[in-house]
């Protein structure tokens, strides 16, 4: 009714030929539920045509009944409306619902296959594509065809058969009529054409300022203690009202542009009754056409022109659902680039961690991360990644766990290639405890099955007591089944790295791949931390990219990544022997150590 | 759960909501008196247009009559119609723009009010207030504000149109005229109870939605402990649930329209027939002619949106209320911190012979709720250019002293002076002016790197600018970024690592030259590796001006000419770091906690 347009960005248009396949594969989509679907259109055509029926009913009462004299003729007219006004009440009730039905069942299925297709990609995918847009595509544009879905596509649907039907009715009527009619259509269409596209532009002028102004507000909510202790208030209140001002505009101009469209449509419609009953007067006089005629067409007149507005409003909303399809449609068909072979094996339970002349890059075209590295680890040895940032120490971690698959040179375990065992068997030998421990919604124990959701409450139990853990959580108010609440935020860092911890315990792998936190923890939970980290560690093949000398020390070896190779290799008395790069590391680790000691 | 009040507090609870709703109401009475005069406009544009437009069926009624029926004069009437297809139109347009551009400014000036207030009100309000609460405020609530403003002119030449009708239609055939009325107030009553109904199934939904989010945001940040455990259908059952219950909650929706929406469409449809039927045999009885029957065929049609739009503003105006109240809220809530009456000036020269920036908390008492003490007792003397670190363990009360000079907080009890001068006594912006902090949490803006050095100071020039940076050792970084002191940073502009957001927020602090430079740790973000670098940045602009640095990290305190130890809330000891190593044991323990990670790599 207010003419707000979806709002479509001009790099958003589909072209013809994407816009086809788009509608090929929401049908094919639609599948399971068509008969949901063809019912629902069913009920538009009924709809559609009892509406079209009642002026024409109308006429024959006012022709056959009222003019004629024939009290039957009208009686008969009045039961007609009246049957008709029933269908379509009846008919309107189950439109609302099996419409509304099948747009939400093509949404639910649209989540589910976007987000079970999300998950199976690899890293990469998710290194390549910011959280945020991912997170977007999942709600704000499957969203965003709601509104399609629940108004839209009906009124699609209806405002096209209407505009069809209504065509084929008032030529039946009288071709005279019609035809002026039709004289006033171009108007509308065009009229309705020029106003879809600057209020478009309008629309997404005003989204834009919106968005702006939002982040005004929010960033002076967040940020007012510095204000105030800069005594900044006047300044940051001029530079909102300045967006605040500037959102205004943008509305106005937005409310201009509709303003005299409206104008428009309410004269053409006035104006065009003024032709039919004109000219329609005229034929009338000739006897060319009966006044029940000349009364239905100045009712059915609207039937004409109220299609084309809605039509030219939806076109926005179409496109805009258009586009978010076709990106929604590009992640389904994106392929995962690590993925189970189909002639995958299960791991052997213990071996070499062995990485075979392997290089990497992250994308094409880019500097390698790794060159031609290779490097092995005995069972139930310790290995030390060090060096300085970006120099692709974690990236070889990350390898050695098949978080990515090498370009060039092999990973195996015991032998067998990562890529060709099982991704079951992968994730029970080799487990990567993160930097920092990520919580989900829902109580620490619904945290720690995570890992292994077949897990018995004793398993949990057994786990959390492997890292010596029991006492800490049972300190929580309900234990274990403590809700962690948004994202953990009961929980220090240091509890979260516990349950992290727990649950590579629960798994119990041969292997563990750790990345060390390069910033403290709260002082109480670090020695319980790194007394977990210590039960973990024993008895387990261990690759840790270290941050401190003291997690080097425990090492058995220690390798020094550079410039995406291994640099230097050896126990840590042979390193600082050789007085390489490691003992230049490990003296400047040395010295801070003592500089922070002397004050 | 339900709790039974007694009926004496069922009263006091309505008395109050009644007095919160007026008070909403006083608001908006208030924001629509400024406009009066275009409201007025509004109102009389929408008067006139709903005459002419309930002239047009008079005019059909009366070509069809005269001109068709009989051989008069149908051109006259024809031009006439036309005529009035002008003015209505004319006027919708403008009935429309005024409406919205009427609203539109009272949600702009409206919004504006509730952000100057914010800014203004206290850091304790702040520290309660949930930002998200906040900004609801000034969008969703204002939102429904404008969308009931906006209705006010036209709902006026609704009502005024409904009346006309319905006096026409009674005057040309009183009988005729009850039977097509009969169903229409059922329309009006329909539309409120949809709008009623309709509003929280569409809040269920978005509930619903927002849980889905939450699901989908999780399973992207957490993809590494997933993929890594092979989890990914826990998130997927997860997910499944919440697209379940999304379905559930739009077909709850969907039926609410279903029921609504058809009856809301049959109802004046059933005006018609009954209009075809008794109106046919009225005219077959010669009591009305013809054109009269198809006049009130067009004015039935006619009253059909605006007895769906009152019906519509009622519910609207019941939602824009509670938005009103809310808004109230923030806005009767005055800033408990605020200057004074008679304000004092600042000494511009020091006395005696020390620097200017003298600091004194004197028998300072302060918590945050009165139960919980912070700091008690608390007393110091701090000279003119003289560095105190302040040391003690977590909630020990050290940021506390830092908020109270700011005058974030007022103390329950004592004085804290500047320079002599009782900072309650000052006005803000006197005080706070000569007051640099760097807060723990380095705060920048979505803004360009100079505008955040120069913050302070608006009127500060490139070689000001220049000056803080190079003294906060920020200088040399800043000319590699890729447009300088040009580069937008913050959020969503370049990141920057913490050490260099803690030196851009150095430099902010002492482009005006404060007297005072408040140092809440500004190493404790930072990688241990970059510590050093932030502590030369740290002893330059410290040297000669008072500085208070809220020590987190052992090196930090060796920046300090001398050193308070706080425990629960009072001083427990003061002198040289080497006098409290060598002699203090608590001094010793917290030292130890701070250091914990370092001794590990012991």
């Amino acid at each position: 009714m207010w003419g707000t347009a979806g709002g479509v960005t001009d790099e958003d248009r589909l072209s013809r030929a994407q816009a086809r396949t788009i509608i090929g594969r929401v049908f094919k989509m639609a599948a399971p539920f068509r008969k949901t679907m063809y019912v629902g259109f069913a009920c538009v055509i009924v709809t559609t045509c009892c509406a079209l029926a009642a002026p024409v009913i109308v006429r024959h009462g006012i022709d056959a009944g009222i003019r004629a004299k024939n009290t039957q003729a009208l009686n008969q007219s009045v039961v007609m409306y009246l049957a008709v006004v029933t269908l379509s009440y009846i008919f309107g009730r189950m439109l609302f619902l099996y419409v509304n039905r099948t747009g939400e069942m093509f949404l639910r299925v649209l989540r589910l296959a976007v987000f079970r297709q999300m998950q199976r990609q690899s890293m990469a995918f998710f290194d390549r594509n910011k959280a945020g847009v991912l997170v977007a595509r999942m709600t704000a544009d499957i969203e965003s065809m709601a509104e399609l879905v629940q108004f839209g596509l009906l009124q699609f649907l209806s405002a096209g058969l209407m505009l069809v039907f209504s065509i084929v009715v008032l030529l039946l009527l009288s071709w005279q009529l019609t035809l002026v009619a039709m004289c006033v259509m171009p108007i509308i269409v065009l009229a309705s054409i020029k106003f879809q596209h600057d209020s478009n532009k309008a629309y997404l002028t005003v989204r834009e300022r919106v968005g702006a102004n939002l982040s005004a507000l929010q960033e002076g909510i967040t940020t007012v203690r510095v204000i105030q202790a800069y005594a900044q208030e006047q300044e940051t209140k001029d530079k909102f009202f300045k967006s605040n001002r500037a959102l205004f505009d943008s509305h106005e101009r937005s409310v201009r542009i509709s303003t005299w469209y409206f104008a428009l449509v309410e004269f053409s419609g006035v104006f065009a009754s003024a032709l039919m009953i004109g000219i329609g007067g005229w034929l009338v006089h000739r006897g060319d056409v009966t006044l029940g005629t000349v009364v239905a067409f100045t009712l059915l007149i609207s039937s004409l022109f109220d299609p084309v507005q809605q039509l030219s409003q939806l076109y926005n909303t179409v496109q805009s659902a258009g586009a978010a399809l076709s990106k929604l449609f590009a992640i389904l068909d994106a392929k995962p680039e690590v993925d189970e072979h189909p002639a995958a094996i299960t791991l052997p339970t213990s071996g070499v961690l062995k990485v075979d002349n392997v290089s990497f890059t992250y994308a094409t075209g880019e500097h390698p991360a790794l060159n031609a590295v290779s490097i092995s680890v005995a069972p139930g040895k310790k290995l030390a990644l060090v060096g300085p940032t970006g120099a692709g120490k974690s990236t070889l971690a990350k390898l050695m766990a098949r978080m990515y698959d090498p370009v060039s040179g092999t990973v195996s375990y015991g032998g067998v290639d990562l890529t060709m065992g099982s991704m079951d068997s992968l994730r029970q030998r080799i487990v990567v405890v993160p930097q920092e421990g990520f919580l989900f919604n829902g109580t620490i124990r619904d945290n720690l099955r995570i890992a292994k959701i077949t897990a018995t409450d004793a398993e949990i139990d057994a786990a959390v007591d492997a890292i010596s853990a029991t006492e800490h959580f049972a300190q929580f108010p309900d234990g274990l089944e403590t809700e962690v609440r948004e994202r953990g935020s009961r929980l220090s860092a240091g509890e979260r790295q516990l349950v992290a911890l727990a649950r590579a315990a629960l798994v119990d792998p041969a292997v563990l791949v750790l990345d060390e936190a390069t910033s403290n923890l709260d002082p109480g939970t670090e020695a319980e931390v790194e007394r977990a980290l210590e039960r973990l560690m024993s008895g387990r093949t261990v690759i840790v990219v270290a941050h401190r000398l003291s997690t080097v020390q425990r090492a058995d070896h220690i390798a020094v990544i550079d410039a995406a190779q291994v640099a230097e290799y050896g126990t840590h008395a042979e390193l600082i022997a050789k007085n390489g790069r490691y003992a230049a590391l490990a003296s400047a680790w040395q010295t801070s150590q003592l500089v922070t000691e002397q004050n | 759960m339900s709790t039974i009040e007694t009926d004496a507090e069922v009263a006091t609870r309505l008395e109050f909501e009644q007095t919160q709703r007026s008070e909403g109401w006083k608001l908006l009475r208030g924001m629509l008196r400024e406009q009066r005069r275009n409201l007025l406009l509004g109102a009389v544009i929408g008067i006139s247009w709903a005459g002419f437009k309930t002239a047009v069926p008079q005019m059909t009624k009366n070509a069809i009559n005269q001109g068709i029926e009989k051989d008069g004069p149908l051109l006259k009437w024809v031009l006439i119609i036309a005529g009035l297809g002008v003015l209505t139109g004319l006027l919708s347009g403008m009935r429309r723009y005024v409406a919205f551009r009427e609203s539109r400014w009272a949600e702009t000036l409206l919004r504006e009010r509730l952000f100057a207030h914010l800014i203004g009100l206290n850091v304790g309000y702040h520290d309660k207030a949930q930002t998200g609460q906040l900004m609801s405020r000034a969008s969703s609530d204002l939102m429904q504000i404008q969308g009931f403003i906006v209705m006010i002119p036209i709902t006026l030449s609704n009502v005024i149109q409904i009346i006309a009708v319905t006096a026409i239609l009674f005057y040309t055939d009183p009988v005729l005229a009850l039977v097509a009325l009969v169903p229409l107030p059922f329309v009006n009553i329909s539309a409120r109870r949809f709008s009623n109904r309709i509003h929280p199934a569409s809040i269920a939904v978005q509930a619903e939605q927002a849980q889905l989010a939450s699901v989908v945001e999780e399973s992207v940040s957490g993809v590494r402990v997933i993929k890594g455990f092979g989890a990914e259908q826990v998130q997927f059952d997860k997910l499944r649930k919440e697209a379940d219950d999304i379905f559930g909650e739009t077909m709850k929706a969907a039926k609410i329209r279903s029921s609504f929406l058809p009856a809301i469409d049959v109802l004046p449809a059933l005006g018609l027939v009954g209009v075809l039927g008794v109106g046919g045999h009225r005219v077959l009885n010669g009591q009305i002619t013809i054109g009269d029957l198809v006049a009130f065929n067009v004015y039935l049609t006619l009253l059909i949106w605006p007895l769906r739009n009152i019906g519509m503003i009622v519910a609207l105006g019941q939602r824009a209320a509670a938005a009103l109240v809310r808004i109230h809220e923030v806005l009767s809530t005055e800033s408990t911190i605020a200057d004074p009456a008679n304000p004092k000036q600042l000494p511009s020269v020091a006395i005696g012979a020390t620097t200017l920036g003298a600091v004194k908390f004197d028998h300072v008492q302060f918590g945050y709720s009165p139960e919980q003490p912070v700091l008690s007792n608390f007393t110091i003397d701090i000279a003119g250019g003289e560095s105190i670190a302040i040391v003690g363990a977590t909630g020990s009360g050290k940021s506390t002293v830092a908020r109270l000079l700011l005058r974030f907080y007022d103390t329950n009890s004592g004085h804290v002076f500047l320079d002599g001068v009782d900072v309650r006594k000052l006005k803000l912006r006197d005080l706070r002016q000569q007051i640099g902090v760097v807060f723990e949490d380095t705060v920048l803006f979505n803004d360009t790197v100079a505008h955040n050095i120069g913050f302070a100071k608006s009127t500060a020039s490139q070689q000001d600018l220049e000056r803080a940076a190079k003294l906060a050792g920020a200088h040399d970084f800043i000319g590699e970024l890729p447009n300088g002191y040009e580069t937008v940073i913050g959020e969503r502009g370049f990141s920057l690592s913490g050490g260099q957001r803690q030196r851009i927020a150095i430099a902010r602090a002492i482009i005006a030259d404060p007297r005072v430079l408040v140092l809440d740790d500004a190493t404790s973000a930072v990688d241990p590796s970059k510590e050093g670098e932030i502590r030369e940045a740290m002893r330059t602009v410290m040297s000669g001006r008072t500085t208070i640095v809220i020590a987190h990290r052992p090196g930090t305190i060796a920046l300090a000419d001398r050193v308070v130890l706080l425990d629960g809330g009072t001083i427990a000891a003061i002198g040289t770091h080497e006098h409290l190593a060598a002699t203090n044991t608590r001094y010793r323990e917290v030292l130890a906690s701070m250091d914990q990670p370092k001794k590990v790599a012991n």
